[in-house]
This record gives structure tokens, C-alpha cells and sequence, in this order.
């Protein structure tokens, strides 16, 4: 560890990394220091080189800064901005009881524009999260809110002919990636940027599942099914045949959104986020508003009017 | 390619093309073979490597042998496998994409134009091609392999790719997308001694208007490879001669330099190393950033080292002429 950091507590432990909170000693400001331990085996860790050079090039207020790399005899160490908490154990902290309670929505609100804010410059600058999740949205005490865990993301403009079809975590992963696509560009993004709004007003994971079959089953049983008039060359995907064989008899349009989540929320949940939230989560790849179009939803009118 | 040369190259050309087959390489690399794919950059390579080994030698005469300067790359004798054989070995052990084989050749400049101990060389390409190709399947693939098969592949200790890998990534400050203006930052953050460059609402500033970190260009890979080919397509003008082809580009008028080309394409801001007087927009080196030292061996005492955009840039200008 360079002397030019104090290794505070431990904050957690990551997929290939351990991070400590730190002390800057000379400018007395706070750090996250994320140590990578470099396997004989393996060398830096893939997941590393993606995060350090995707990162360097995304400077945005909504975007968690890494601010240096530090190499020691056997890892390296990323130094990023501190933040005092993630969005997942902040919703965790608001469950009454046992029962999971929503966020007030005002403070959804503002969460979802920063969250689209931060994605929509990754989109501009090229870059795919492809894990966005409550865990890796940070946030801090004056209600910022910056995406962070760059270790899945990658840049699309370069041509690559493997896609891997294995990224985001289940619940937030889109139903095009979960039949196999490996085509799929920003719009992969969008789809985990609408289930996390509904996890916002809710306090619970929009589509919890278990393993691929169920998740695609659930998100079915609430957005509909797919048709090839709907989703033109759905047909196609590696793993249509195998999951369209429970819904193909049984072909519905899905569940009311606003009755589902205002079943879980104490507030008014009005037209305008739920018409949000259909733009967010389409079936259809291509029928996915884009983050910068979701940012001129009228939803948000109170902060771009103000800008 | 070259078809505005000199009368008697051109009639020496004919003689030896009889038995020579052009192949036509598709627009987009990702559709090029990789065998066809290799068969070019193993000739850029060789052509580098010639031209600096040439360079390096007259230059020991001139100075005396101590001048070199060993890095990480070098090997202490030239390793007994052609650039072709083993960038073929590399390629179907380790299953390298079209884009990662040609963001190890946008590496050459990229390493060369900050860390200029390095050209590229008999000593130094094959450890240098097995860690640029290692680097860029981790940085730019969905699927990639450990350090150690790498390793294994191209015959060195896992613990020395290591090493290699390590310094690669330290030197190029991880920098490792190709992207436009990739190279700029990489030096204007060699040159500030900074992890990054300023922050992006003050970069118009410092940086000229075009370099911009929301320019995300992905245009370089794709001018590496039409360069490549209009480089060392032509099997009579390639020094590496595994090969017996020609090869030339799908729709031709790509390749003329008669007509204007795009912008982008030539002035590419940073791997220029050209003696020209032409202004270069965003060369680093010019009064606005005052301060030449850092580059003082890019700009004057490299003046001779080969990149491969430098040969692309006076390929054209022979071609003007």
C-alpha cells in the first residue's frame, strides 16, 4: 500500500477484489481503495484492465471517479472517490419489519434521473455497463447517486465477433440477453434501468428469479408474451424454442404495472412512471427508449425545465 | 497498390506477378480471414522490424554499441521463429480475434510514441506481439484465457508474461481501447505526470476542440487494417515472403490517394512522426504545450524510428510526388 493512503475499515468484498475505506493523508479526503490481488495464474485480472481503462475516460458527476492506480509487489490497488453507501443496502435499511418499503418518490425521482444521467454519458462515450444492480449504484449523503463496478463493461464500437450472452445478474438482465442474443448494444442497459425503478417504488426486486427459465417466465408473466409481431425476429434467438414452449399455448398480455406496484407503495404511483417504466422495460429490444430519450420523459419535466 | 512508381519497378512487377493471385479483402475487417489477416500483419511487422533493425545497427556504428537501450521486450538473441509462424501459433491457440490482432499493431505506435526505448525489432516483436495480443483479448473480448496459457503458448515463464503484461499496462497507462485520441491523452498524461487527464469541462482548454473525451472514434482498427493492406498488400513490395499473394481492397476507390482523403484517415492526431512541415492539429509538440522536452526524442531524436503510421504518411506523400 502506498504510504500516501491509511487503510481504513473494510467495506466489502467484491467478485475479484477487497475494498477498504482510506484516508488520503495530505489532502485529508476520503477514498475507496479497491485492491486487486494479481493471480500468478492469470496475470491482471481482466475485469481490472476493463475498469481502469473504461474508466479513465468517464469523468461525470454520476459516475463514481477513479482517481489512481497503484502497483505493489502482488496487487494493485484502484483508488476511487468515496461514497458512503450503495442503493441496495439503502433500500435495505428502509424495510419496516420484515416488510420491504419503497423509497419516497421524490427520491426515486431524482435517483432515476442520475442513474440515466451517468448511463447516458457511458452510451455516448461508447461504453456498455452491462451490470447495472442496486449494489453497484453508489450513493452518498447529499442524495448523489453514481454507477460504479465497471469489471463487465465493455466498449461496443470496437468489432468483436464474442458477445457473451453472461452478464448482468439475473434479475436485471434483459429478456433478449436471457434467449441468448449476443447482439444486444445499450438498450441491455435500459432494461436493468427499469427494473431497478420499479425495485425503487417497491422495495423489492421486480423479477426475482432463480435460475434463466424462471426469469424469463416471470418476466413474462408481468410484461406479456412475446410475438414476432411484437418482437419481429424474437423467433430467431438461440433459446427461443426452448423458453416459448411454456408460453406459446398460453399467449397473454401481461399484468396492470400500476395495480402491481401500488400494491407495495405507500404513495400515488402515477400514469407518467408507469409510462416511463413500459418505455424502459420493452420486450423488444429496439423498442427500448434510449437513456437520453428517458431523460426527456415527462416524468423528469421538473429537472430538465429547471436546467 | 503502388501503381504510380517507377516505370522500371512497374515492368519488374509484371514479370514476377504471373504466378502471384490477388485475393480482394472485404470493407470490414471483421470479415476478413484471420489467415489472410495474419499473412498482412506479419508483413507490416517484418517491415518494421527491418527497418529499425537496419536503423539501430548503423546507429551502433555511429555511437558504439552501448547505446541501446535494453527493455523488457528484448530477448537477448532473435527468437527462431518467424514473425508469421508464430503470430499463426498465437492466433489458433489462443483463438485471437480480427480486432485484437489489430490492436496489437495500433499498440506498436501506441507504446513507441510514449515509451521510445521501445521500437519494434528482431529482439522485441515476439515477446512484444504475445503481450500485446494477451493484453487486448483481456481488455476487449468476452472471452479471453489465463496469463498462463498465453504464456505457454508463446513460449515464456507465466511469470514473465506477468511481468510483461504489468509493464505494458504501466507504460500505456492502461490505455489500452483504441480509440481516436487514445494516444494524445495517453501522452499528454505521460507528459503531466498525471493518473488522468484534466477533467472533461476544462479540457477544451488544454486540449484542442476536436480531442474531446466524448469523441469516441472507433475508426482506428479499421484504418490500420486499409492501411495495411495498401502497405504491404503487394507481395513484390513485402519483405516477408511466407505468402505467394497480392492482396487488395473490395471497392478500389478507397484506396486512391488521387482524390481527397477523409481527414481522419491521414491526419490521425497522434502516430504521425512525420518530417513534414505540414501543420499537424493536435501534435502535442507544437508551441501551445511548450514544454518539448518529454517528446524531444519522439519529435527529433526518433525522427528515424518506423511506426506504422508513419509509413502510410510517406507512402502518400511519395505518391504526390
Amino acid at each position: 500500500m502506498s504510504s500516501q493512503f491509511k487503510q481504513l475499515e473494510k467495506l466489502g468484498n467484491g467478485t475479484y477484489a477487497t475494498v477498504y475505506k482510506g484516508l488520503n493523508k495530505t489532502t485529508g479526503v476520503y477514498v475507496a481503495l479497491k485492491e486487486v490481488k494479481l493471480d500468478s495464474e492469470e496475470g491482471t485480472p481482466s475485469t481490472a484492465i476493463r475498469e481502469i481503462s473504461l474508466m479513465k475516460e468517464l469523468k461525470h458527476d454520476n459516475i463514481v471517479r477513479l482517481y489512481d492506480v497503484i502497483h505493489t509487489e502482488n496487487k494493485l490497488t484502484l483508488v476511487f472517490e468515496y461514497m458512503d453507501n450503495d442503493l441496495k443496502k439503502y433500500m435495505d435499511s428502509h424495510t419496516v419489519g420484515n416488510t420491504p418499503a419503497g423509497l419516497e418518490m421524490h427520491l426515486v425521482k431524482y435517483f432515476q434521473w442520475q442513474l440515466l444521467e451517468g448511463l447516458a454519458f457511458c452510451h455516448e462515450n461508447k461504453i456498455l455497463h452491462r451490470d447495472l444492480k442496486p449494489q453497484n449504484l453508489l450513493i452518498n449523503k447529499r442524495g448523489q447517486l453514481k454507477l460504479g463496478d465497471f469489471g463487465l463493461a465493455r466498449a461496443f464500437g470496437i468489432p468483436v465477433n464474442t458477445f457473451s450472452s453472461e452478464v448482468v445478474t439475473l434479475w436485471y438482465r434483459a429478456p433478449d440477453v436471457l434467449m441468448g442474443s449476443r447482439t444486444y448494444t445499450t438498450s441491455i442497459d435500459i432494461w436493468s434501468c427499469g427494473c431497478i425503478l420499479a425495485e425503487m417504488i417497491t422495495g423489492k426486486p421486480l423479477f426475482p428469479g432463480t435460475n434463466d427459465e424462471e426469469q424469463l417466465k416471470l418476466i413474462f408473466d408481468t410484461m406479456g408474451t412475446p410475438s414476432e409481431a411484437s418482437w419481429p425476429a424474437v423467433t430467431q434467438l438461440p433459446k427461443y424454442a426452448a423458453s416459448a414452449q411454456s408460453f406459446q399455448q398460453h399467449p397473454h398480455a401481461g399484468k396492470d404495472m400500476k395495480q402491481l406496484l401500488q400494491a407495495h407503495c405507500k404513495e400515488t404511483v402515477d400514469d407518467v412512471v408507469i409510462n416511463l417504466l413500459h418505455g424502459l422495460l420493452q420486450l423488444n429490444p429496439d423498442m427500448r427508449l434510449s437513456a437520453k430519450q428517458a431523460l426527456h420523459h415527462t416524468w423528469f419535466a421538473e429537472y430538465y425545465q429547471r436546467s | 497498390m503502388n501503381t504510380k512508381a517507377d516505370p522500371t519497378e512497374v515492368a519488374e512487377i509484371k514479370k514476377d506477378t504471373s504466378d502471384v493471385s490477388t485475393v480482394i479483402l472485404p470493407t470490414q475487417f471483421l470479415k476478413c480471414s484471420r489467415s489472410d489477416l495474419i499473412v498482412l500483419i506479419s508483413r507490416m511487422l517484418v517491415f518494421l522490424i527491418q527497418i529499425n533493425d537496419t536503423h539501430e545497427n548503423h546507429e551502433e556504428q555511429a555511437n558504439g554499441a552501448s547505446e541501446t537501450i535494453l527493455t523488457r521486450f528484448h530477448s537477448s538473441t532473435p527468437p527462431n521463429i518467424s514473425i508469421y509462424n508464430y503470430l499463426l501459433r498465437l492466433t489458433k491457440y489462443s483463438a485471437l480475434e480480427a480486432s485484437v490482432l489489430l490492436t496489437s499493431v495500433y499498440y506498436i505506435d501506441l507504446l513507441s510514441s510514449i515509451y521510445p526505448a521501445f521500437t519494434l525489432n528482431s529482439l522485441t516483436a515476439h515477446r512484444f506481439l504475445l503481450t500485446a495480443t494477451s493484453v487486448a483479448s483481456k481488455g476487449l473480448c468476452d472471452s479471453f484465457c489465463t496469463n498462463a496459457h498465453y504464456a505457454k503458448v508463446g513460449g515464456v515463464q507465466c511469470s514473465e508474461l506477468n511481468i510483461l503484461e504489468e509493464e505494458f499496462l504501466r507504460k500505456v497507462k492502461y490505455r489500452v481501447i483504441p480509440r481516436d485520441d487514445n494516444i494524445t491523452l495517453c501522452k499528454l498524461e505521460h507528459q503531466q505526470k498525471e493518473f488522468t487527464v484534466p477533467d472533461t469541462n476544462v479540457i477544451g482548454t488544454v486540449l484542442p476542440p476536436t480531442v474531446s473525451l466524448e469523441n469516441s472514434g472507433y475508426n482506428v482498427l479499421d484504418m490500420y487494417y486499409k492501411k495495411m493492406i495498401q502497405l504491404v498488400g503487394s507481395y513484390s513490395s513485402s519483405p516477408d515472403k511466407t505468402r505467394k499473394v497480392n492482396y487488395k481492397l473490395e471497392q478500389p476507390t478507397i484506396l486512391s490517394t488521387e482524390t481527397d482523403p477523409p481527414h481522419s484517415l491521414y491526419d490521425h492526431p497522434t502516430t504521425l512522426h512525420d518530417r513534414s512541415a505540414s501543420k499537424r492539429p493536435y501534435d502535442i509538440s507544437n508551441e501551445k504545450y511548450a514544454d518539448n522536452s518529454a517528446f524531444g526524442q519522439t519529435v527529433s531524436g526518433n525522427q528515424k524510428k518506423k511506426h506504422v503510421t508513419q509509413d502510410i504518411r510517406e507512402q502518400n506523400h511519395s505518391q504526390e510526388r
